[in-house]
Formats: C-alpha cells, sequence, structure tokens
C-alpha cells in the first residue's frame, strides 16, 4: 500500500509556455500521485488551462518536461494523449451541439462500440454510472448547461483513463449533480484513478483534494496536502496578498421603490410581480431552470412580455428590445459569456465599447482614442488580464472574458445591473471586486438584481431575496434573518415541515 | 521570425498569387499585357467587383446572398424597357432603385420569417432568386431586347458602357466612387461596425443594444443595389438585356469575397480585400483564356480557389 501511495503517475517538470505578450508559464513543477485527487487554484488567467492543454496536446510547450506513467512524453496530440490513458473535461464547453448526448459520448469511437445501437447502450451507462437521468437520444443543442456539462463528464469518464482532468467542471452544476460529481471522484479515487481539480470553488478543493497546488502569474507558488491548508492561507496565496473576509459589508437598506413589476407573463413565466427598491441588491434564488434568466430577460426587453407591466419611477414603461432596457438605464450580463456575452473574433477594447458604441461616434466617424481610453480604464479598475486592449477577446482566460463584459455595463453608468451568474469561472480576489462594483452601484442610487447559484453569494449581498419555482415568485426573504434551510426549502418548492422532516 | 513570416504569407497570398499569375502570362502569353487586353479587363472587372463589393457586407453580416444573380436580370429587363417610356434618367433610377427594393424584400423575408441562420438565409436568398429571375422572363417573354432597338436617348448607356476618362473607362471611375463610399462606410461609421458585431455573434450583438434586424436589412439593401449598379453597368456595355443577365454572378462574386480573405464564419472582413479577390478572379479567367484552358476547365480551376480560400480562412484561426 505505501509503495502505490509513493507511485508517481505524472511529473511535469520546468514547463515554459509563451503566447504573444503573455508568459503564460513561468518554469512550472508539478507531480500527481496514482490514486489522488491534486487541486489546482490560482486566479484567472494564472495558467491553469494552459498546462492542462499542453498536458492533452492542445497547446505545445516551449520548454520543460513531461513523464506520464513512467514515458517521457516529448510532443503529443489531443487523441494520443487519450490513447495513453488521459482525458480531460475543457473549461469551455465542446459539444457538437446538432448530435444528441450519447453520440457525443462516443464521438469518433462508435465503431469501437458496434454502432450507433451500442453508443446508446454505453453511454447509458456512462450516464447511469454519473447518475444522471439524461436520455442519450437528446440533442445536445436541447440540453441546460449544466447538463451539458455532465454529459462531458460522462465523456471523460468513458475512456479506460489513468489520469482525468477536470478543469472547472463544476461551474454551473446544481447541487445534486454536484452530490453526484463529489460520489464519482471519490469511486475514482478508490479505484486508482488520479484527478486534477481545477476549480474557484474552494469548499469543493477542501472537499474533494488530497493535494493542492496553488499557482499565480504562470508560477507554482506551494503544493501542500490539504490538511495544512487554511482557506485564507490559501486565498492569500493566490491573490499575492492578504485578505480578511470573502464579502463586503451588506449595502445599507432603502425602500423607495425604482422599478415595479405587475403581472409579467411571457412564454415561461407565470404572473411574476416584484419590486426593486433604489439602493437595493436584490437576490433570485431557485433552481437551474426555475425561471430567474427568464425573470430578467423579460426585464431586459430580450424576451417578448406577454401580459403585465414595468413601472420605472412610478411610471409605465415600455420595454420591447435591450435597445430601450438600455435607454432606461438597465444593463444585464448575461450567464453564457461565449454565446451571449462576447463576439468572440473581437477585440478586447471592441467587446468593452460595444455597450456605449454610439457615443463613440463624432460626425458619424468612430473616436478610435477614445475607445482605446474607455478600455484601458476598465482594463486597470478591473485587473483585466491581457497584453493589449487589442489583443482578441477569445485569448483571454475564462475569468478575464466575464471582467470585459462587466466592464462594458459599467461604462453605461447603469441605474439597474441585472447580473445573472456574474462570478462564474471568476477567482476569489476578483470576485471580491466584483461585490464592492455592486456595491458602489447601489451606494450611488442605482439597484442590483443578483442570480446566483452559489448561495453564500447571493445570501451575503443581498438586501432581499426572492425565490423563484417553476415560473413563478413563491416567496420573499430577509436574508439576515432567514435561514439557509428555509430558503431552499421554498427554492425547491417543498413546503417548510417537509425539508425539515 | 519563421512565424511572423507564415503569417506574412498567408495574409498575403492572394496578393501573391495575383502577382504571380500576372507574370507567368506575361512571360508565357505576350499578348496578355497590350493595351487591348487591359481594357478587356478593366471592362470585365467593373460588373463582378460590384456585386462582389456589396456580397462582402452580407458575407461580413453572417449571410450570403445568392439572389444577386435575380435581381441583376430584373434590372437589366426592366431598365431598358423603361428608357423609352420615362427616359435614360428615370429608368436609371427605377433601375437601382429595384435593386435596393428586391435586397430589402429579401431582408424582410429573413428578419420577419424567423429564419436567421446562415443556411436559412442562403435558402431563402436562393428562392428570391429563382422568383426574381423568374420575374425577368415573365416580363419579357423569354426575349433578350438590345439598346440599338430604343428609339429615345440611350447615350448615358453608352457613356457607362463604352465612354472613357482619360485612360480610364466610365465604369472604372463608377467603381472607384462607390469603392471610395463603402470602404468608409464600413471602416468609420456606427453601422459598419454594427455589421462586424452582428455578424461576429447576433445574440450578443441584440444584447448589447445593437439593432440586429436593421442591420440585417442594411446589408441586404447594399448588396441588392449593388447588384442593380452591376447590372446596369454590364448591360450597357454589352448592350443587351437578356432575361438571365446575372446568371453565375452569384459565386464568381462569392468567389471573389471568400479569396479576398473575407471569413464565410462572418464577423470580419474588408470590402478592399474584396477588390484583390476580384482581380484575382478576372485575371485567372483571362490568363485561362489566353493560354486557351477550356471553360470546363476553368471551372474546376475556380472551384479549386474557393476551396483553398476557405481552407486558408480556417488556417489562419489556428494556433
Ligand atoms: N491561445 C492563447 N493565446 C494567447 N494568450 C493566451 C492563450 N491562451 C491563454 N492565454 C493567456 O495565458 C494566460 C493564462 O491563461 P489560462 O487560460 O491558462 O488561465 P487560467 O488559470 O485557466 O484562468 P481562469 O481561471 O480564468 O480560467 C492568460 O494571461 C491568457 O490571456
Ligand atoms: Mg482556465
Amino acid at each position: 500500500m505505501a509503495n502505490k501511495e509513493n507511485d508517481i503517475i505524472l511529473t511535469m517538470t520546468g514547463v515554459v509556455k509563451t503566447f504573444p505578450g503573455v508568459k503564460a508559464l513561468d518554469d512550472v513543477s508539478i507531480q500527481v500521485r496514482r490514486g489522488s485527487v491534486h487541486g489546482i487554484v490560482g486566479e484567472n488567467g494564472a495558467g491553469k488551462s494552459t498546462l492542462m492543454k499542453i498536458l492533452s496536446g492542445v497547446y505545445t510547450k516551449d520548454k520543460g518536461t513531461i513523464i506520464f506513467d513512467g514515458e517521457t512524453i516529448e510532443t503529443t496530440t489531443p487523441h494520443q494523449a487519450m490513447q495513453r490513458g488521459l482525458s480531460i473535461i475543457y473549461q469551455e464547453l465542446n459539444l457538437v451541439n446538432t448530435m444528441t448526448a450519447g453520440e457525443n459520448i462516443y464521438l469518433g469511437r462508435f465503431s469501437e462500440v458496434n454502432g450507433m445501437k451500442g453508443t446508446h447502450q454505453k453511454a447509458r451507462e456512462a450516464l447511469d454510472r454519473i447518475g444522471s437521468d439524461i436520455d442519450t437520444w437528446t440533442l445536445v443543442q436541447d440540453l441546460s448547461v449544466s447538463r451539458k456539462q455532465m454529459v462531458e463528464i460522462a465523456k471523460a469518464l468513458s475512456f479506460d483513463s489513468k489520469l482525468i482532468i477536470m478543469d472547472e467542471p463544476s461551474s454551473s452544476l446544481t447541487q445534486d449533480e454536484m452530490k453526484a460529481l463529489a460520489k464519482i471522484i471519490n469511486q475514482l479515487r478508490s479505484e486508482g484513478i488520479s484527478v486534477i481539480y481545477i476549480s474557484h470553488k474552494l469548499d469543493e478543493i477542501f472537499d474533494f483534494c488530497d493535494t493542492v497546488t496553488v499557482m499565480r502569474d504562470g508560477k507554482v507558488i506551494d503544493t501542500r496536502p490539504v490538511e495544512e491548508f487554511t482557506r485564507m492561507d490559501m486565498i492569500s496565496m493566490m491573490v499575492g496578498r492578504s485578505i480578511e473576509k470573502e464579502f463586503p459589508e451588506r449595502p445599507r437598506k432603502v425602500s423607495t421603490p425604482l422599478m415595479e413589476v405587475e403581472g409579467i407573463k411571457t412564454k415561461k413565466l407565470h404572473d411574476i410581480s416584484f419590486t426593486l427598491n433604489k439602493g437595493e441588491i436584490l437576490g433570485l434564488v431557485g433552481l437551474v431552470g426555475a425561471g430567474r434568466t427568464e425573470i430578467v430577460r423579460a426585464l431586459f426587453g430580450a424576451d417578448k412580455i406577454k401580459a403585465g407591466t414595468i413601472k420605472l419611477d412610478g411610471e409605465v414603461v415600455a420595454i420591447r428590445n435591450p435597445r430601450d432596457a438600455m435607454k432606461r438605464g438597465i444593463s444585464f450580463v448575461p450567464e453564457d459569456r461565449k454565446q451571449q456575452g462576447l463576439i468572440l473574433p473581437f477585440s478586447v477594447e471592441n467587446n468593452i465599447s460595444i455597450a456605449t458604441l454610439k457615443n463613440l461616434y463624432k460626425f458619424g466617424i468612430l473616436d478610435k482614442n477614445k475607445e482605446r481610453q474607455i478600455a484601458e480604464k476598465h482594463i486597470k479598475t478591473l485587473k483585466i488580464k491581457t497584453p493589449t486592449a487589442r489583443t482578441a477577446v477569445e485569448s483571454l482566460s475564462g475569468g478575464n472574458q466575464q471582467k470585459c463584459i462587466i466592464g462594458r455595463w459599467m461604462e453605461i453608468q447603469p441605474r439597474i445591473l441585472i447580473m445573472d451568474e456574474p462570478t462564474r469561472g471568476i477567482d476569489v480576489g476578483a470576485k471580491y471586486e466584483i461585490y464592492l462594483l455592486m456595491k458602489d452601484i447601489v451606494e450611488n442610487g442605482g439597484s442590483v438584481i443578483l442570480i446566483s447559484s452559489e448561495l453564500p453569494e447571493v445570501l451575503n449581498m443581498s438586501n432581499r431575496v426572492l425565490t423563484v419555482c417553476d415560473g413563478r415568485i413563491n416567496g420573499e426573504f430577509d436574508p439576515e434573518k432567514a435561514s439557509v434551510d428555509e430558503i431552499m426549502a421554498k427554492a425547491l418548492g417543498v413546503s417548510v415541515e417537509g425539508a425539515m422532516a | 521570425m519563421n512565424k511572423a513570416l507564415m503569417k506574412a504569407v498567408k495574409e498575403y497570398l492572394v496578393l501573391l498569387l495575383v502577382l504571380g499569375l500576372v507574370l507567368i502570362t506575361a512571360v508565357i502569353e505576350p499578348k496578355f499585357i497590350t493595351s487591348g487586353n487591359m481594357t478587356n479587363i478593366m471592362r470585365q472587372f467593373g460588373p463582378l467587383i460590384m456585386v462582389a463589393m456589396g456580397m462582402t457586407f452580407v458575407i461580413i453580416g453572417g449571410y450570403i446572398d445568392l439572389s444577386v444573380a435575380g435581381i441583376m436580370s430584373l434590372v437589366a429587363v426592366v431598365t431598358l424597357s423603361l428608357i423609352d417610356p420615362i427616359g435614360q434618367v428615370g429608368a436609371i433610377f427605377v433601375g437601382l432603385l429595384i435593386g435596393a427594393a428586391a435586397g430589402f424584400l429579401n431582408s424582410l423575408v429573413i428578419t420577419r420569417s424567423g429564419a436567421m441562420t446562415q443556411a436559412e438565409g442562403l435558402f431563402i436568398s436562393y428562392g428570391m432568386s429563382v422568383l426574381y429571375g423568374g420575374t425577368a422572363l415573365l416580363y419579357t417573354g423569354g426575349v433578350t431586347n438590345h439598346l440599338s432597338y430604343i428609339e429615345s436617348n440611350y447615350s448615358l448607356f453608352t457613356l457607362i458602357g463604352s465612354g472613357t476618362v482619360g485612360i480610364f473607362s466610365v465604369s472604372f471611375i463608377i467603381f472607384l466612387f462607390l469603392l471610395l463610399i463603402l470602404y468608409i462606410f464600413q471602416n468609420f461609421t456606427y453601422t459598419g461596425r454594427a455589421i462586424c458585431l452582428t455578424g461576429g455573434n447576433k445574440t450578443a450583438a441584440n444584447l448589447t443594444g445593437i439593432n440586429v434586424n436593421r442591420t440585417i436589412i442594411i446589408i441586404w439593401t447594399i448588396s441588392g443595389f449593388m447588384a442593380g449598379v452591376s447590372s446596369i453597368v454590364l448591360f450597357s456595355r454589352v448592350t443587351t438585356a437578356s432575361p438571365v443577365l446575372g446568371k453565375g454572378f452569384e459565386l464568381n462574386a462569392i468567389l471573389a469575397v471568400v479569396v479576398g480573405g473575407t471569413s464565410l464564419k462572418g464577423g470580419k472582413g474588408s470590402v478592399a480585400r474584396t477588390v484583390l479577390g476580384a482581380m484575382l478572379v478576372i485575371l485567372l479567367s483571362n490568363s485561362m483564356n489566353l493560354l486557351g484552358v477550356t471553360v470546363y476547365m476553368q471551372n474546376v480551376m475556380k472551384g479549386l480557389l474557393l476551396i483553398l480560400a476557405i481552407w486558408l480562412d480556417n488556417l489562419k484561426g489556428r494556433r
């Protein structure tokens, strides 16, 4: 047993990788034991995903050595890496939208599993193994983000792997799915399979991992057994300075109504009514698919409203499209940054300037200097890690892409800022900065609507919390007084007694 | 260093190809550089580049316009038939209006029907092309009309078709003028940027306050209008307005745009580069004609060129 514990599955030594303008990895060394769960944490842009992509053959290293399962690996392709027993769940989903879930799991391996029938049979087994009831015949495009992620996980597990890399696999999983993932990871460990687990959710890191490596600015800061870390240690190592708390003070309460929503109906919503006060952060809590996103999309004019009224400052306003909403000072950070937020082939500055683009034209001609200045301002205040403002936004790390979207909306100085999962994939330091931004807005008389699947975030930041269940608002809570169980029970649609039992 | 060189080669491959082609043809076939042939090339260039410039906007906006062929045919036959009843200036005006209106109609069908994907747009424009082309045939009863049968004054058409100013043909000057306007429109105006952003990601553009429907209407209308201009220039030169005048122009225009380096994925591209692409397409057919390559073989070459251009575009995106 002791022998086996010392057995090393992966050794990377002195790995260096440079992209134009950035040294993404600077002399990185890391060792992973067989049958262990090895966590990697670090700020956005620290180089975590790049390191993993070198392992899986998406990028080639500039320098350094890699020994996997006793074999020195010079160059590799994603296909070869898989054959060696290394599979990876990428941070950005990589499924073929127009194919079924089952086909995606055995993509390119149909012959190994005896054609279509075998594919669906085997895919069913793979999904059962992770406790998921997704129908293998559903098209991936019809699945929610969290279910897509489950398909990715099933796919990675369907290879006979010795090492499975999970790059933020949980960023949009529901609680039940999260529990299933925990079970899977424990099972893998007991089978002697190693897992590299990357996440910004430190709870998971402490729950799952045996060893944790902290990275910052392309370097390894430290690797230790998880017991030797405290949460605050880990955070200060990641951000390079000490941090006392994860959430700022809750903003003070106000109760002059800013927006009154009455009886809104859309395709998925029934009779939504609530009031948003001036200077308040209003949290929406509910399961994925409960209708939280639909509520804010309706307010922003992204979905058609069939009935009901929206009042701003006591006056009924017509919001037929996002432009109407923006004119009234409403802004919206959507949940899916790649599909709904960013224009990927464009530069950081183009993506930041877009919401205020019209104002940058003088006599019909674009003032490019002003565009640059705006971008530089937000790059600085939000600490967006990018070589220049002209860099293509698609080459930024996930968290930094999110910051670009937030910068875009700060520029219109919103009266109402709607944020749908604003901190997904964002590191602890940057999260704190986003919380401060939210506070800043409400302290200057604006309001924030916050949707988040991370309960601590909603409960610590909001002045009021509404629970959403099945397209309806079914409860209102004061997060300072209500208990987590109470709120969750309401969001799940069960009576409190039922939940307690 | 090596990487930078590779990048430059990929970036300017089209230009290099044009130059190489010119040199090779000039060496093998001296007739190529006679002034007669040069004028010939300039004349062929006009109509194609005009359609291709309009097409560039549609492709940047994330669509492909197959209807230009039908629009060109329709505009030609209607314009010619109107010279006698309403005079030549009026006829040109109505012709251009029909071009723009046809493009506008395409965009209405796309935005109203909600069939907004690239593939749906492609087939809608194909359907519209058949519709416009069919209308042209119905209108004329399938007969080709000649400018010389016109009784009233048609000097304007003669000027457009074969007039020169100094060493430049009038059609070339029209082209330069349109290029200037479209270049400024694309690179400096809000709508020009909005077109790129819409082509880059329609959903995100809509959620950041860009009027996506308006943008779509604008690109298709530009394309229809440019097809109208092209049609008038073309039939003025050949002095006949056939109801199938535009046939084949859609593919050559797409070829010119893609060879010029505008991505079929949408979001990126430039009218200026389309000019290079169109030049290559014209030079290619001209030199192949001179070298005695059959029309069938020329089609094979064009097909290969299109595939090569799309391939190169995909390579650019890789690391
Ligand atoms: N293809 C690329 N081209 C240019 N730069 C890149 C590319 N991929 C990554 N980078 C840069 O390398 C650095 C490391 O990025 P990486 O994606 O590894 O960060 P990360 O630690 O995974 O961050 P996150 O937590 O936000 O996912 C960043 O500065 C990023 O901008
Ligand atoms: Mg990453």
